[in-house]
């Protein structure tokens, strides 16, 4: 069922001294979206570009559709690429912009016609044939770039950053376009971006990248729920990273954090006597005053902001930590004044133990 | 904070006001004390009888006719025509060419060799025409076209290359990586995709190579001989025998044709952006 579409066998690159890309391996299984989300500099470009062949790998093997690729040009890979400039012809008309790939593939002058007019069906962009790209506002050109990719159906679409030169607005509808596309016709993708809101909206995997090498891959409750590492439960979502001394039987632990309360029950075979965990600012419960339960933590409210649809409260706890919280906006969200105590109830299963 | 005061920007001084005034009184006679005798040459062509005076003592088109009805005139227009045609082709090729690789490449040595192709623009053309003259007449070149055609190129290669850089600055990367993976080979990219994005770095490069080579005199005078003459050659060797009052309207003609050319490839370099 699932067919390895992509796959990466310890491929490196390296400039001079510089390792780019640590040997690297991962698997794209045909009509999966993949993202490579990482912050500038992780490498998640350099995997793009080994893969597009714009640049040669140092080591290691490319396998797209079942070729091995490692030494073919970009023009014999079958892939099709998404820019975030776009990267249409401007001297050519929508038509022949999209009807490029078939030329090179030598299609019939009538099954061109066909194929470009389904296509712009597609993308919602029917009465658009003639135009040339410049009279057409930046989420239609980048629609037409999608088409283009569509058109020739390539065995993998890369796109890179492609709604990076959107305003919101019509990021997000494009982000809802390509999550369409994509669930419809069933092409494999993989999507490389630095915003990791919109990896988690579009993608069936995020490969996260840190300073050239994996970081964590996995689907995005995965990375969202039980992050690795300081840096995946930071770079993902808001986090409240805390540093906790561990009592542990190898099942069970009980952290004490440096404010001095204790977390019981939470699930590890970590055994360090020292660690770092995460807890989300969503699944901090606000109880009510003096309710001494087990795994509470007190304070004081530090300030309180309104985020629109949530709330968030930073708390200070006893001993200096900060902490925050989140909640949903309710009318009578100021009743949590600064400077008042609260108390905070955390389910052990929340708590997330870091390496 | 009111008390500090505030500051407003000095008035400029005299001297800052008057030189950008001096400077362009200064240019506007720099051009006129150069522009005004090739200037000149055009009423003077309009005369009459058969010597170069001006003003003339009546207008005719006179001399234009007895250019256009010598045979020998029109046999070495027709051959700087030729040889024209021919460097502004070939260099072309090879411009665009070296260009094009140049810049789309990286290797160890890319700056020398660049230097070296644009090394003819700094040579002086009186040792380039003595070395081309000994280096042809070794192959037996020296006195026919291809000699010529060849020479040429060597003048005008420098400029096309040059040309061709700036137009290619201009080409997105991406359009050429995007079509690549689309399955289109380099012939393609370049057919397609490359050159129709400038062509008007094409018409300016061919418009340049074209006036180089038609105006070139120090080289051709060297390589040429009696039956490969150019225009600009026959028009020096002329001077020497007769003061022909034709090189006014030849002359004339000559400034009309570079002036023309100027004024599009200047039109053409602001479409362009």
């Amino acid at each position: 069922m699932t067919e390895t579409m992509v796959r990466l066998e310890a491929v490196e690159k390296s400039y001079g001294a510089v390792h780019a890309l640590a040997p690297t391996s991962l698997e794209i299984a045909r009509g999966e979206f993949l993202t490579l989300l990482g912050p500038s500099g992780s490498g998640k470009t350099t995997i793009l570009n080994l893969i597009s062949g714009s640049v040669a790998a140092t080591g290691g093997k490319i396998w797209i559709g079942g070729r091995d690729v490692t030494h073919l040009p970009s023009n014999r890979r079958e892939l099709g690429m998404v820019f975030q400039n776009y990267a249409l012809m401007p001297h050519m008309s929508v038509f022949e912009n999209i009807g490029f790939p078939l030329r090179v593939r030598q299609y019939s002058e009538a099954e061109i016609r066909k194929k470009v007019h389904e296509v712009l069906e597609v993308i919602r962009l029917e009465g658009y044939a003639n135009r040339k790209p410049k009279e057409l506002s930046g989420g239609q050109q980048q629609r037409v770039a999608i088409a283009r990719c569509l058109v020739y159906n390539p065995d993998l679409i890369l796109m890179d950053e492609p709604l990076g030169a959107l305003d919101k607005k019509l990021r997000d509808q494009l982000q809802l376009e390509i999550r369409r596309i994509h669930r419809t016709l069933g092409v494999t993708l993989l999507y490389v971006t630095h915003d990791q809101s919109e990896a988690l909206v579009l993608s069936d995997r995020i490969c996260l990248m840190n300073s050239g090498k994996v970081e964590q891959i996995g689907t995005p409750d995965e990375l969202y729920f039980r992050p690795r590492t300081v840096f995946a439960a930071d770079f993902l979502g808001d986090s409240n990273i805390l540093d906790v001394s561990v009592v542990s039987n190898g099942k069970q632990a009980k952290l004490t954090t440096r404010s001095g309360f204790q977390i019981e029950g939470v699930q590890t075979s970590l055994s360090a006597p020292v660690a770092k965990v995460m807890i989300r600012p969503e699944s901090l419960i606000v109880a009510e005053d003096g309710n001494k339960e087990p795994n509470t933590l007190t304070g004081l409210v530090e300030d309180i902001t309104l985020a629109g649809g949530v709330v968030d409260i930073q708390v200070r706890l006893d001993n200096a930590e900060t902490i925050n919280v989140r909640r949903l906006t309710t009318r009578d969200f100021r009743a949590t004044e600064r400077g008042r105590p609260i108390t905070l109830r955390v389910q052990p299963s929340d708590v997330v133990v870091l390496e | 904070m009111a008390a500090m005061g505030k500051r407003t920007l000095k008035r400029p001084s005299l001297a800052e006001h008057w030189f950008p005034a001096l400077g362009i009184v200064a240019a506007i006679f720099g051009y006129v004390f150069l522009v005004l005798p090739s200037l000149i040459v055009i009423p003077m062509s309009f005369g009459t009888g058969s010597e170069l005076v001006f003003p003339p003592r009546s207008y005719s088109l006179e001399l234009y006719r007895q250019y256009f009805q010598e045979s020998t005139w029109m046999a070495v227009t027709g051959q700087s025509v030729k040889v024209g045609l021919a460097t502004m082709a070939v260099s072309l090729v090879f411009g665009f060419s070296a260009a094009y690789g140049i810049s789309r490449t990286n290797f160890r040595g890319k700056g020398l060799l660049t230097v070296f192709l644009l090394s003819p623009m700094f040579m002086p053309h009186i040792a380039m025409a003595l070395a081309m003259y000994l280096y042809l007449s070794r192959l037996g070149l020296v006195g026919t076209t291809f000699g010529l055609v060849a020479a040429h190129t060597l003048v005008t290669v420098p400029f096309v290359i040059v040309t061709a850089f700036a137009g290619l600055r201009y080409v997105d990367r991406n359009l050429e990586l995007a079509a690549a993976t689309m399955g289109a080979g380099r012939l393609r990219i370049i057919w397609k995709v490359v050159l129709p994005l400038i062509v008007p770095s094409i018409i300016v490069a061919s418009l340049f190579a074209f006036l180089l080579s038609f105006d070139e005199v120090v080289i051709s005078y060297f390589i040429s001989s009696v039956q490969s003459e150019t225009l600009p050659v026959k028009m020096y060797s002329s001077i020497h025998w007769e003061i022909s009052p034709v090189l006014a309207a030849i002359s004339s003609l000559l400034t009309v044709l570079s002036f023309g050319a100027c004024v599009a490839m200047s039109l053409l370099q602001r479409n362009d952006q």
